[in-house]
């Protein structure tokens, strides 16, 4: 009896597949977590492009966080299901090297999405530069120093190649600016509780903090947490770009945070994969232009992710 | 058997145990706290430590509920889970209703919901405890990320924010909660007949079955009290960062258990008190403070953090063995 | 052969919920019941039966390893590192089994001659191995691995992939100690009747460090496979790999309590993850469907065997 209730509960879960064959391309779209607004956002692009032009597509997420073993045996059973290609974020830009050269070898073509990957064999990279992201939000905050102060800034996971770039692209900024000192730099892991606290006890150390530079929105979140709490003030820059980070800065909490338009990398991404898939020509390499979001143009930014448009596939970069 | 009589003694050893026990940690506190005070000028200053009290006050609540459970034996590894699930949801219900209230009732009720799916599999369905909350881990996670759908939530009334980030004479607000819960929490474990009875059945959960202790009913307790507690984490969690996503309760449940275990819990059951857990606590907070203050590499935190979770146990055998002759 | 009988006696939930799964996934998806893909399957399952196995082990005796899965991740960085720097993957992968059985033994001892719960020393230890992963690559991935690296994943012998290879290996070599081999009696005995051991003059704490020992080596050969596939190392790649590979054991019947257990049950276990998860692949479940049918197979299975053991009593 309870074996029975089972196996109806299992075909019930099992019903919101939906059959697994469509008209048109299937595209295999794979993103390093479900729980980053980011990934969402791309999600939401990718999906919009595939709307518009008859395309099915499949999400692979992992279920543990930017797991690599986990990515590997998504894309291992991707390639079983034989999609007509892969749109591909790697959890980590050189573990999941071997995975797509399987996918090379299957002969699926491949196009990398935000993040390039070490090797491997890809039909075009699209994203942004992390460094710029970096270099433009560590600018602004330098400008709006006034080309002197103490700052601070929180990484993101060490290692992780976009961390590595946007903290490169601030100490670019922070080397063109020779009066501000960088007083500590330290990792809070993209993090929001981690931010908050390694701020709270870096500002016991540091009386005079001018300007904080985080390499994304979630830890300058837990920045502006713990200024407030401790009724102090500093000029907060950081990256991403979310609605959060935008609400921040209108109400003044924040000053800038840069956008490699993730909503944008997703049509874009999935536009040229079908662009090569249909036999036009594409450019081995699209950077979506990055925007600086600060008091001065939140209003044009201030656009939910769900009502963005993609633009069309004839309109995609093709050299 | 002799069981049945050996509860009695046990339990005795046990509370006098506790305060050798806690003379042990305070003064591992003390010594850390002057380590830290002669790395960094910044460290023993009242803001500092303040501030320390703070940071542990979230670990506390957590790990309070996590050694009710340990006391009987058992564990709940869906506890960080429970955090995310619990913050997600009063974060929703915060915004679009207004009310803090309604958001505290959600997030508790919601922690007590999951704590009493626990306390069934393992009392009803027979499921060890660490088995069934990891199963529950996974189910209260996927809930979550179904729930939010990648996005985060944030922007809370000033009221509900005081909670997390106000002051009140000078003193951090989660500071005073935390006392409080410390105080209760030490009358309803030492000095209530649940409390004992929580403590006989983690000693001997045979003898206390025998000796009339309606040890399930217990049990049941225990998790939804640990569910509950991960609720209330979640509001002082909420109120502290004015955000939540799907993701923060990932990262909280080893070090969680990690501060039962420094102050002193036996995972056996039977053995431990609040008291030690907020010690625990305490040296897990101190020991990221410091390592902020002195500007060290955070990459090293999971192996001081593992050295002193051994260091700890065995110290605590070694006094033990010797108060017990 | 009274094992044997007594092992079909108790087919635990899991092998329903196998054939279950198996059907659904058969039927709803066209790709599942190729033989590529029943293969990817296996060759996905083989590390996490290398952790698996010896856990069925350390379970019987009552005890825990949560740090399986960071020694593995350790193994893997020592593996990629000693690679790089000398250029010899076998120094490397020898250098990787001593780390592996290094924290292993340490387990056992601490578990066995200073009597830490095992609970305990494995947060320790996870702790450290952890620590040490991040600290010896700082945070980085370690690339350059030599080319023969790849067949040890990718590589078939005789059209059989090196890892199901290994793995049955594995397999039959921890099945003969466990049920052919004197030692392999005085494992259940760790977990129910220690005293029964001690006073047939058995050296229990050996044993049981012996058994510790064996999952930090089945950790190091793990870090092979695991290296291989990712091409590199990372050093948060395997974190969280010894809780699945607990849930397997858990799932396969194994109990926490009296030193009951069964090897082939953990086969199940682990097979039946690998099946789940590959199959809401194959059926493009949203993810956070996949996640909750991950907690709900683990308390599936252990209800079936709970509502037995009900039963039986």
């Amino acid at each position: 009896m309870k074996k029975a209730v089972l196996l109806v509960s299992i075909l019930s879960i099992a019903g919101f597949a939906g059959p697994a064959f469509a008209d048109g391309e299937t595209i295999a779209v794979f993103t390093k977590n479900q729980t980053n607004p980011f990934f969402e956002s791309v999600r939401i692009g990718a999906a919009a492009a595939a709307k518009a032009n008859g395309v099915k597509i499949i999400q692979y997420i992992p279920v543990k966080p930017d797991s690599i073993p986990e990515q590997t045996s998504q894309v291992e059973d991707a390639i079983v299901k034989k999609p007509n290609a892969l749109l591909f974020t790697p959890v980590d830009y050189k573990a999941l090297v071997p995975a797509i050269e399987k996918v090379n070898a299957a002969g699926i073509p491949v196009t990398t999405l935000t993040d390039k990957l070490a090797g491997g064999q890809v039909v075009s990279f699209v994203g942004a530069e992390d460094f710029r992201l970096g270099y433009e939000s560590g600018q602004s905050l330098m400008k709006a120093l006034g080309g002197k102060g103490n700052v601070i800034a929180l990484e993101g996971v060490k290692g992780t190649i976009g961390n590595t770039d946007r903290m490169a692209g601030f100490t670019k900024a922070l080397k063109e600016a020779p009066n501000v000192k960088l007083l500590t730099q330290q990792p809070a892991n993209y993090q929001r509780l981690q931010a908050l606290q390694v701020m709270e006890n870096i500002m016991q150390t540091h009386p005079q903090i001018d300007g904080v530079f985080t390499a994304n929105d979630a830890m300058a979140t837990g920045v502006v947490e713990a200024m407030a709490a401790a009724n102090r003030k500093a000029i907060i820059a950081s990256i991403n770009g979310s609605q959060e980070a935008i609400d921040l800065i209108k109400a003044g909490k924040m000053h800038v945070t840069s956008s490699s338009d993730p909503f944008m990398q997703g049509c874009v991404g999935l536009l040229t994969t079908l662009r090569a898939l249909r036999g036009l020509p594409v450019a081995k390499e699209i950077l979506v232009t990055p925007y600086v979001i600060d008091s001065t143009n939140t209003k044009q930014y201030d656009v939910p992710v769900s009502s963005r448009v993609c633009p069309k596939i004839e309109e995609i970069a093709s050299k | 058997m002799s069981q049945v009589e050996a509860v009695a003694p046990k339990f005795k050893l046990t509370l006098s145990r506790d305060v050798t026990d806690v003379a042990y940690r305070l003064l591992a506190v003390a010594i850390i706290c002057v380590v830290l005070s002669i790395a960094s000028d910044a460290f023993l200053t009242a803001n500092n430590l303040l501030n320390v009290l703070r940071q542990a006050s979230l670990v506390f609540f957590m790990a309070s509920g996590l050694t009710l459970v340990i006391l009987t034996g058992k564990i709940d590894l869906s506890i960080g889970a429970t955090v995310g699930l619990s913050a997600c949801v009063a974060a929703t219900v915060i915004k679009s209703t207004g009310s803090p209230w309604l958001g505290a009732g959600a997030a508790i009720g919601i922690g007590a919901i999951v704590g009493l799916g626990n306390g069934l599999m393992v009392t009803k369905l027979r499921i060890p405890s660490f088995i069934a909350t990891y199963g529950m881990l996974w189910v209260v996670q996927g809930a979550t990320y179904y729930y939010m759908s990648g996005q985060s939530v944030y922007g809370f009334p000033a009221g509900f924010r005081a909670l997390g980030s106000g002051y009140l004479l000078g003193i951090p607000i989660p500071v005073y909660l935390m006392v409080a819960f410390l105080i209760i929490g030490y009358f309803f474990t030492k000095r209530t007949t649940w409390g004992q009875q929580i403590y006989a059945t983690g000693a001997n959960t045979v003898a206390a079955r025998l000796s009339g202790i309606p040890v399930n009913s217990r049990l049941n307790l225990v998790f939804i009290l640990s569910g509950a507690m991960a609720g209330l984490a979640s509001l002082i969690y909420l109120a502290r960062l004015n955000s939540a996503e799907g993701d923060i309760g990932e990262t909280l449940t080893l070090p969680t258990i990690a501060a039962v275990v420094i102050g002193g819990t036996s995972l056996f059951g039977g053995v431990g008190s609040l008291f030690g857990t907020f010690i625990g606590g305490l040296i897990l907070t101190l020991i990221l403070n410091g390592m902020n203050l002195v500007n060290m590499n955070a990459n090293w935190q999971p192996l001081v953090t593992g050295v002193i979770v051994l260091l700890a146990v065995w110290l605590d055998m070694k006094t033990r063995s010797k108060t017990d002759g | 052969m009274a094992q044997g009988m007594a092992t079909l006696g108790r087919v635990p939930g899991v092998a329903f919920v196998l054939v279950a799964l198996f059907a659904i996934f058969a039927a709803m998806s066209p790709g599942f019941s190729t033989a590529p893909n029943l293969s990817n399957i296996l060759v996905q399952s083989s590390i996490l039966l290398l952790l698996a196995l010896p856990m069925t082990f350390i379970i019987m005796t009552e005890g825990l390893d949560l740090s399986i899965g960071a020694v593995l991740t350790l193994g893997s960085v020592v593996l990629a590192s000693v690679a790089v720097s000398t250029g010899s993957l076998t120094i490397a992968f020898i250098a990787a089994v001593a780390i592996g059985l290094a924290f292993g033994l340490l387990n056992g001892w601490l578990i066995a001659w200073i009597d830490i719960p095992p609970f305990v020393t494995t947060l320790g230890t996870l702790g450290i191995a952890q620590g040490l992963c991040l600290v010896i690559t700082d945070g980085t991935s370690i690339v350059g691995m030599p080319p023969s690296l790849h067949f040890f994943y990718s590589g078939t012998v005789l059209g059989i992939p090196f890892p199901l290879i290994l793995a049955a290996v594995a397999y039959a070599v921890m099945h003969g100690i466990l049920y052919h081999t004197r030692f392999g009696t005085y494992v259940p005995a760790l977990g129910g009747n220690r005293e029964a051991l001690r006073h047939a003059g058995i050296n229990d704490r050996r044993v049981l460090a012996i058994v510790y020992g064996i999952g930090g080596l089945m950790a190091g050969i793990g870090a092979l496979l695991l290296t291989s596939r990712i091409s590199s190392a990372h050093p948060t790649a395997a974190i969280g790999m010894e809780f699945d590979a607990i849930a397997a054991v858990a799932v396969g019947g194994t109990q926490f309590e009296r030193g009951e257990g069964w090897l082939l049950g953990t086969l199940l276990g682990v097979v039946t993850i690998g099946v789940l998860r590959n199959g809401l692949n194959l059926l493009a479940m949203p993810s956070s469907i996949q996640v909750i049918c991950v907690g709900l197979l683990v308390i599936v299975a252990l209800f079936f065997d709970g509502v037995r053991k009900a039963h039986d009593s």
